[in-house]
This record gives C-alpha cells, sequence and structure tokens, in this order.
C-alpha cells in the first residue's frame, strides 16, 4: 500500500465490500493493448481532428490556454509600459482602448474560464475512478468552439478592430451609436461562440460527477474536488445564461435595431450591466472553487495528513455557491439605486466572506496539524495565502457602500481583482499544474527552475499589484491612457510597471520550466507525491483509458494501483471493443448500468465550423445568409444522434463475479437523460433572465405604450391557446410513444405528437407575423425576444419528435429501448411551460398597461 | 439525490427569497405602496416585512425537518440549513429600518 496520508474515512461508514467480488487477476501488459487499442486517439492530424478522449481534450485545454494567457500577459506589458509616464506616447488612445479590453476578456474567457474547464476534463474521470468523462463528444465540440472563437476574437486585435468598450462592454458607449464599427460585435459573438464550451463542460462536469463516480463511492466520500468541480459546474450553468442572454439582446440590436438598451426607445442600459454581472460576479467564485479545490487535494498530501474539516468544506462550497449569487449588484453601487437594495447587496458581499474564511482556516488547520513539505506547489500555496487573503479584506472593504463609492473605478478595484483572481486563481493552478505535471507528462522537473519562477512571479506581482492601491486610492481612474495632471501617480506607476516586467519574466520562466519537464525531465516514479487520491492509481503518464478495470469498494484508493492494473477491478478490459465506463446512481454510488461512449470522429469539429459559420456570418453583416449557419448546424446535429441507439437487445454485462448489467442502450435513466435535465437549468436561467429583463424594464421605464396588437385581441390570442392546446398534446403524445411503445401501432404517438409540435411551432409564426414592430420600443423587443426564445425551443422539440419517430421506424424503439423519446419528453414538457408563462407575462402586461 | 435535495434546500430557499424580497422591493417603489399607509407602516415595508417573516418561519422549518442520516451526511445537511437560514436573516435585515426607494 502507499505510504503517506490516506483518505479519510473516520467521519463516514463505508460499504468496504458491498456484495463485490474480485475480478480474478489477469496480465497487465495484453490488458493494456487490449484497451488502449479501444481507447487511443488517431495517429497524427487526423487525431487532432477526431479525438474525444478526455485526456487529450483536458490537456489541449490548458494548452490552448497558457497561449491565450501569454498572448493576455503581453498585453498587459503593454499597459504597463503606457502607464508607466504619465504621458506614455507607447500607445494612441484607441489601440489603448482595444488592448485593456482584450487583455480583460483573454484572461477572463479565453485563459481562466478554459484553463479550469482543461483541469477539469482531464481529472476528474481519473479522481471519480472512471475511464472517460460522460459526453467525451462534447468535450471536443467544446474545445473547437474555445479554439475558433478564440482565434477570431485575437486576429481581431492585429486587424485594428478588437473590442473595445471594457470586458464589460458597457452600453451606451457599446451600442451602434457610440461604436459603429464590427469591434463589439467581435467581442459579442466571440464570446457567445466560445461559452457554448463552457456550457458544454458544465454539463458534463455536474453529469459526470453525479453518474460517473467509482462503485460506491457515494457523494460524502468523494474526493473534495469534486464538490469543487460540481458547485463550479452548477455556477456556470446558472451564471453563464444571463451574460449569454445580454449579449445575445445587445446584439440583436446592434444587428436589427431592437432597443433593449435604448433610453430613447423605453430600454435601459442598466439592464445590460444586470445581466453582464448577474454572471460577472458568480464568474470570480467559477474562477476560485476549482483553485481551491486543488488547494484541498495538495494542502493535505503535502502536509502529510488528511484534510481537515471535509463537511464544513463542503459546507461552505454549497454556501459560496449560493451567496455569490446574491452579490452582483455591489457592481453598481453607483448607479443610483435606493438604499435599501444597495443593503440587501452589501450584506450579502459582507457574508459571503465566511464561507471562504471557513475554507481559508481549514487549510491553515490542516497545515498546523500536519508536516508541511515545502516542494513546489506548497510555495505557490504559500502565494495563495499571502495573496488571496489580502485581496479577500480589500473585498469586504469594497462591499461597504460609503468606500464602494470613494474607490470606484479607480486602481484600487484593478489592485484588488487582480489580488483575487491571481491569488485565488492564478497561483493555485500554478501549484495544480506542477502537482500533476507528473501525471500528465510522466516526467519530474528540472530542479530549481521551478523556485525560481515562483520568486520572480510572487515578487513581480505584489510589487505591481500592491502599490496600484495606493495609485487607486490617490485616484487614479481606471482605463486612462495618460494621466499629464498628475504627477503624483507617476513614481508610483513607474515602480509597478517595472515589477510587471519582474512577473513577466517569472511567468516565461514557469512556461520554460513546464516545457523542459514536458520534453527532457527524468522518468517519474508511480504516485510521487505518495497521495492516496485515485488519480495515481495508474502508471505514469496517464493511459488513455485511465483504469485498466474501474475502482470499485475494493480498489478505494491509490495503493490499488496493481490490482486495477490486474484487472481485478470492475469491467475489466474491453472484451466487447466499446469504450465502455460505469454509471451510478448520483447519491450513493450504487452501480446501475454501463454507459457505451463515443469513439473517434470528426462530428465534433463539424458541428463547431457549422455553428461557427453562423457567428462569421453574422459578424459579416450577412444577415440573409445567417440562417444558412443554422441549417449547417441542424443537419449537423442530427447526425450525432443518428449514431447513438441500437437496434437489438444486448444480453447483461458481467462488470465483476456476481454484478451483471445491462447497457445504456436498456434503461432509461441514462447520461444522456441526466444531461438534458441539466441543461433544462441552464436553459431556465436563461428564460428567467428573459423574464426579469421584462420586469426590470417595466419598473424602470414606465409610462410605456399600450399595444396595437397582441394576445389582448381575439385574432392574436386565438392562435397562442391553440398553440398552447398543440403543444400540450405533444407533451400527451410523448408519454404515450414511452408508455405504448411495445403495442401494436405504438409509432402512432411519434407521429401524432411530431405533427402536433410542427403545427404548433407554425402558429408561432402566426403569432410573430402580427407582433408589434420590435424597432418600435423596448416593449415590443422583449416581445419579440419571447417569442424567438419559443420558437427556437419550438425548433428543437419538433427536432427531438422526429428523432423519436425515426427511432421508432428504425427498431430502436423496443421492450427496454426508448430511443430519443424521454429527452422529446423533457423538451416538449419545457416548451410548452416557458411558452404558458410567456403568454401569462405578455397578457399581463396588455392588461395592466 | 434525495439527501442533496435536504443538503440544499435552505440555500435555494434563500435564492428565492431574495429574489422575492428585492423583486417586491422594485415593484413597490413603481407601483406607490409607499404612499399607502398600512397600520404604522406603509404597505411597501408591510409587504416585504410579511414575505421575509414568512420566509424565516419555513427556514426554521427545514433546519427541524430536513436533517437526516447520520455522520458527515447529517451534519452537511444541518450545515445547509442553517446557511440558508443565517444568509435570508443576515442578507435581508435591511427590510426593518432603511429607507425604501430613494
Amino acid at each position: 500500500m502507499t505510504k503517506g496520508p490516506r483518505i479519510d474515512t473516520r467521519n463516514d461508514a463505508i460499504d468496504t465490500d458491498a456484495g463485490i467480488a474480485a475480478n480474478p487477476p489477469r496480465r497487465a501488459l495484453p490488458l493494456h493493448r487490449e484497451l488502449d487499442e479501444v481507447w487511443r486517439d488517431l495517429p497524427g492530424w487526423r487525431g487532432f481532428f477526431t479525438s474525444v478522449n478526455h485526456g487529450t481534450i483536458g490537456k489541449r485545454f490548458m494548452a490552448t490556454a497558457f497561449v491565450f494567457f501569454a498572448i493576455g500577459g503581453v498585453l498587459a506589458m503593454m499597459i504597463r509600459a503606457q502607464l508607466a509616464t504619465r504621458d506614455g506616447a507607447f500607445l494612441d488612445t484607441e489601440l489603448y482602448n482595444q488592448i485593456f479590453t482584450m487583455h480583460g476578456s483573454i484572461m477572463m474567457f479565453l485563459f481562466a474560464i478554459p484553463l479550469l474547464e482543461g483541469l477539469a476534463l482531464w481529472l476528474l474521470p481519473k479522481i471519480l475512478g472512471a475511464r472517460d468523462m460522460a459526453y467525451p463528444r462534447l468535450s471536443a465540440l467544446g474545445y473547437f468552439c474555445y479554439l475558433f472563437g478564440g482565434i477570431v476574437i485575437v486576429l481581431s486585435l492585429l486587424f485594428g478592430v478588437a473590442p473595445n468598450g471594457g470586458w464589460f462592454m458597457y452600453v451606451p458607449l457599446t451600442s451602434k451609436t457610440y461604436t459603429p464599427g464590427i469591434n463589439a460585435d467581435v467581442w459579442l459573438l466571440g464570446v457567445t461562440f466560445v461559452e457554448i464550451s463552457a456550457m458544454a463542460a458544465a454539463i458534463e462536469i455536474t453529469v459526470t460527477i453525479l453518474r460517473c463516480r467509482a462503485a460506491h463511492m457515494p457523494l460524502t466520500r468523494m474526493p473534495l474536488m469534486g464538490w469543487y468541480l460540481l458547485g463550479t459546474a452548477v455556477m456556470m450553468l446558472v451564471g453563464f445564461p444571463p451574460l449569454i442572454l445580454g449579449s445575445i439582446l445587445l446584439e440583436v440590436e446592434r444587428a436589427f435595431d431592437w432597443p433593449f438598451f435604448d433610453v430613447a426607445r423605453g430600454g435601459s442600459p442598466l439592464l445590460w450591466q444586470h445581466l453582464f454581472w448577474l454572471f460577472g460576479h458568480p464568474e470570480v467564485y467559477i474562477i476560485f472553487l476549482p483553485a481551491a479545490g486543488a488547494l484541498s487535494t495538495i494542502i493535505p498530501i503535502l502536509s502529510r495528513t488528511t484534510i481537515l474539516g471535509y463537511g464544513a468544506l463542503v459546507a461552505a462550497v454549497i454556501g459560496l455557491v449560493f451567496l455569490s449569487f446574491g452579490l452582483w449588484v455591489h457592481h453598481m453601487f453607483t448607479v443610483g439605486i435606493p438604499h435599501m437594495a444597495l443593503s440587501f447587496f452589501s450584506a450579502a458581499s459582507a457574508l459571503v466572506a465566511v464561507p471562504t474564511a471557513v475554507q481559508i482556516f481549514a487549510w491553515i488547520g490542516t497545515m498546523w496539524e500536519g508536516r508541511v513539505q515545502f516542494r513546489l506547489p506548497m510555495l505557490y500555496i504559500i502565494g495563495f495565502f499571502a495573496t488571496f487573503v489580502m485581496g479577500g479584506l480589500t473585498g469586504v472593504m469594497l462591499a461597504m457602500v460609503p468606500f464602494n463609492w470613494q474607490a470606484h473605478d479607480t486602481h484600487f478595484v484593478v489592485a484588488h481583482l487582480h489580488y483575487v483572481l491571481v491569488g485565488g486563481f492564478v497561483f493555485p493552478m500554478l501549484a495544480a499544474i506542477a502537482y500533476w505535471m507528473p501525471l500528465i507528462c510522466g516526467r519530474w522537473r528540472v530542479r530549481g527552475l521551478g523556485e525560481a519562477a515562483f520568486w520572480l512571479i510572487f515578487i513581480g506581482f505584489h510589487g505591481t499589484f500592491f502599490i496600484m492601491h495606493l495609485t487607486g486610492l490617490l485616484g487614479m481612474r481606471r482605463r486612462i491612457a495618460v494621466y499629464p495632471e498628475n504627477a503624483e501617480f507617476e513614481w508610483l506607476n513607474l515602480v509597478s510597471s517595472g515589477f510587471g516586467m519582474i512577473q513577466a519574466a517569472g511567468f516565461a520562466l514557469f512556461a520554460f520550466d513546464v516545457i523542459m519537464q514536458w520534453m527532457f525531465g527524468r522518468r517519474s516514479w508511480r504516485n510521487p507525491w505518495q497521495a492516496p487520491t485515485l488519480e495515481w492509481a495508474m502508471p505514469l503518464p496517464a493511459p488513455s483509458y485511465n483504469f485498466a478495470s474501474l475502482p470499485g469498494p475494493r480498489q478505494p484508493d491509490a495503493g490499488a494501483l496493481l490490482p486495477l492494473a490486474r484487472g481485478e477491478g470492475l469491467l475489466a478490459g474491453a472484451p466487447r471493443g466499446w469504450r465502455e465506463t460505469l454509471v451510478v446512481e448520483p447519491g450513493s454510488g450504487r452501480p446501475q448500468h454501463i454507459a457505451v461512449l463515443a469513439t473517434n470522429t470528426a462530428l465534433p469539429v463539424a458541428t463547431a465550423g457549422a455553428i461557427g459559420s453562423f457567428f462569421a456570418m453574422m459578424l459579416a453583416g450577412l444577415y440573409w445568409l445567417a440562417p444558412l449557419g443554422i441549417v449547417a448546424t441542424l443537419v449537423v446535429v442530427w447526425r450525432w444522434g443518428a449514431i447513438m441507439g441500437t437496434d437489438r437487445d444486448h444480453p447483461l454485462v458481467e462488470v465483476a463475479p456476481g454484478l451483471s448489467l445491462p447497457l445504456h442502450w436498456q434503461v432509461r435513466q441514462t447520461l444522456g437523460l441526466t444531461g438534458t435535465m441539466v441543461l433544462l437549468v441552464a436553459d431556465a436561467t436563461l428564460y428567467g433572465s428573459l423574464l426579469f429583463g421584462v420586469g426590470f424594464l417595466t419598473v424602470v421605464a414606465p409610462g410605456w405604450p399600450a399595444p396595437e396588437s397582441g394576445i389582448g385581441t381575439w385574432w392574436m390570442l386565438l392562435p397562442a391557446l391553440a398553440a398552447l392546446a398543440l403543444m400540450a398534446a405533444g407533451v400527451v403524445a410523448a408519454r404515450l410513444a414511452e408508455t405504448r411503445r411495445t403495442r401494436a401501432g405504438g409509432r402512432l404517438w411519434t407521429r401524432l405528437g411530431l405533427a402536433c409540435s410542427a403545427l404548433a411551432l407554425a402558429l408561432l409564426g402566426v403569432l410573430g407575423w402580427g407582433l408589434d414592430d420590435p424597432t418600435r420600443h423596448a416593449r415590443d423587443a422583449l416581445r419579440g425576444a419571447v417569442l424567438g426564445f419559443a420558437v427556437v425551443h419550438g425548433v428543437i422539440a419538433v427536432m427531438l419528435a422526429l428523432r423519436a419517430d425515426v427511432d421508432a421506424r428504425q427498431g430502436r424503439i423496443g421492450a427496454d429501448r426508448r430511443g430519443a423519446v424521454p429527452a422529446w419528453q423533457l423538451l416538449q414538457t419545457f416548451w410548452l411551460g416557458t411558452s404558458a408563462a410567456s403568454v401569462a407575462v405578455v397578457a399581463a402586461q396588455e392588461v395592466l398597461a | 439525490m434525495t439527501w442533496l435535495a435536504r443538503a440544499l434546500a435552505g440555500p435555494m430557499l434563500w435564492g428565492a427569497l431574495f429574489s422575492a424580497v428585492y423583486a417586491l422591493h422594485g415593484a413597490g417603489c413603481n407601483l406607490g405602496w409607499t404612499q399607502v399607509s398600512l397600520g404604522p407602516v406603509d404597505l411597501h415595508r408591510g409587504a416585504m416585512w410579511a414575505v421575509w417573516a414568512a420566509g424565516l418561519a419555513v427556514h426554521v422549518l427545514l433546519v427541524v425537518t430536513m436533517p437526516a442520516g447520520q455522520g458527515r451526511a447529517r451534519r452537511i445537511i444541518v450545515a445547509g440549513s442553517l446557511i440558508g437560514l443565517v444568509a435570508s436573516a443576515f442578507t435581508l435585515f435591511p427590510v426593518i429600518a432603511t429607507s425604501t426607494c430613494f
């Protein structure tokens, strides 16, 4: 068994065998060859475009994120060069605007989020005891959306049309009037394209943690990293939709003149601020939580003890996840919000420090209780403590309204956010990279380089940003390129810039160290940190399939390396030639069925290309061609469904002596269905954000004109009610299509449901025809947006109904097989519910007008 | 999943209560409820008090009824319930006395 810390089992009873016997041992090498044949990527360039393996995709995400980090870092150095003197002539104002906007946007959207996604995709199956993420093709789709979108955003800088309105893109500055070029469109379309990868990652991280853990690993015994990533993923599911909605609304305003944010026509710029910060503040915690997960993993191992307060840390994660959604208005304290509302958000902003402090004390307590080893990851952890705690304290200062009013939009805020983000994300992630590099590349690092990089980064960072607090308190505003009247700012800025260069040298040395390790490091021995967690129960570097046999109650930790390699765990090898992993019940971890995962395919890159074509048409202003991109996307997405399912029943699979499970085609609670539910959580958040917009503008922009046409007129009410009735009939048909699938004529219900959905969609078109001109007023624009939401979901419901009908025709529906019917039921019900709510809201607006 | 629902019930109620009181605050200001007298207070403040108090009562109910199981599983549920209660009490206490619409 491995020496060193063990998984803490004192507080939770473990079912040590759960009735699962060990498989007979086999020779490890043939088992490895059998699995690698099935799981490995295609060689060469074909592998780049077709790999769906979580190990490959995760590493690509992380490598690409660091490339963007380097680009963002170069931009930061240009900012510091410009600000080093009060009359800096290094950049002109327009270019300076583009550079600081791009620096923030790249660091947030192209570095931080993708890096955490990459780490999660690469690490999660390994620590949970699975062979891959729940949706390998979705991982690859997310990567290509990120790559293509990121390239477009960065290229815009080279062509001089980069976004220039600040990373939060406030209107009216970014409206068509004040930003007539495509600068803002690059941000709105590019970031939305990239965020497809965030939503994809959020869905699959959630489902993987809930359903793809080792057999009989209950949630309450899951590695803490799992809890942190679950919290992160849920926050992404709820946090990103408001930003996506805001971006869509602003792009529609810019492209088609629908006045959501135009004061003259009943809109409000504050609606953008609300939607942006509904995402923007949780974003800070989205970035922090995975880093905190890495800390909770690494600190006990490098302190040679177990983590202190597992339950308290889980509770702190729960508290952070929720409370972080009650803070967003503290970014808007100066916009003229009534005192009571300010107080709500000020109190929430102060309260969120409590769960953060609980974690800090748990980590300090763990180190106090153990024997700290000051190896490279621990140096970065010390850097985290020194930096993040200071950032947290200035955060509490900024949560206080009177101080916030004084420091708002000054360099004090810039210093605070860098202390929080670099302290709370970059230092822990550098620790994580240093810690997991042997598992990534199988090699040990070159002595000395990493330590030198750490000290350069640490000294450079604090020299740059600590002084920035003072610059801010002296009154230096953010986003200014020159300050000719303020000689008192100059020496502080000069010092900041000097240390900034030292920091940049540190990051360059870090990158050099990683490359040296990857290429020239000596072979690492197994489990070099003597860690107990499951990711070290495999050879180095991690093989394509992770585990030759999956961990169960008899193989709970890294000590089971040899038994797992010999196939003594569950589901040994790949005897059917499929990529298989175990699916468990979410709470207890009881094994339920075997998922057969997708193999190498070019569908994800093709889908990303199709989606990208839509965004490209929009960016080019070819709005009449943009629907072709949507059609192309629907065609490719249809292919995803076409290669799923089976037209015959398969026998049960013996995963261990005495334990046989069905394949996922023959169960109802599949990973696909869980994923659809999770997707609908995000979808419902987007819809809720849209309703928030309706309510907000109704409140802040009174005196709206009465509608000339609307639900209140009989010829609009009638098709609205008929559409709702048809949607409801579709729900009934979808249910009957499942319950009566084995009876003669069972296909009647899929056909009937398809007809009902298609007719309902057509009636929505009639409603659209009757709406008032959406360019007339924000009220009309919002009604158009609400109808657009219903139409989009109608198209998806029709697609799913058609998929179910084709499944029925092709024999993919039978006694145990349900095809796409359960997913169709969910979508159809969601479509009905949101459409009914929309009709009620629009009718209420008309009654109250 | 039942365990997870129990652990999250308190924070979820906080989310609903926080949203409801914030929405009520905006709607009341817009609809002029501060001008409508309701005994010793105006309708706006009275409505927010009522919703807050009712929410706190439900929170107490959750603290009492949600815990189940034993060991770590139970302790996390208890912590979740208390997080919800404390968050609702602390973040919404400004309804007691702060000026409402200015």
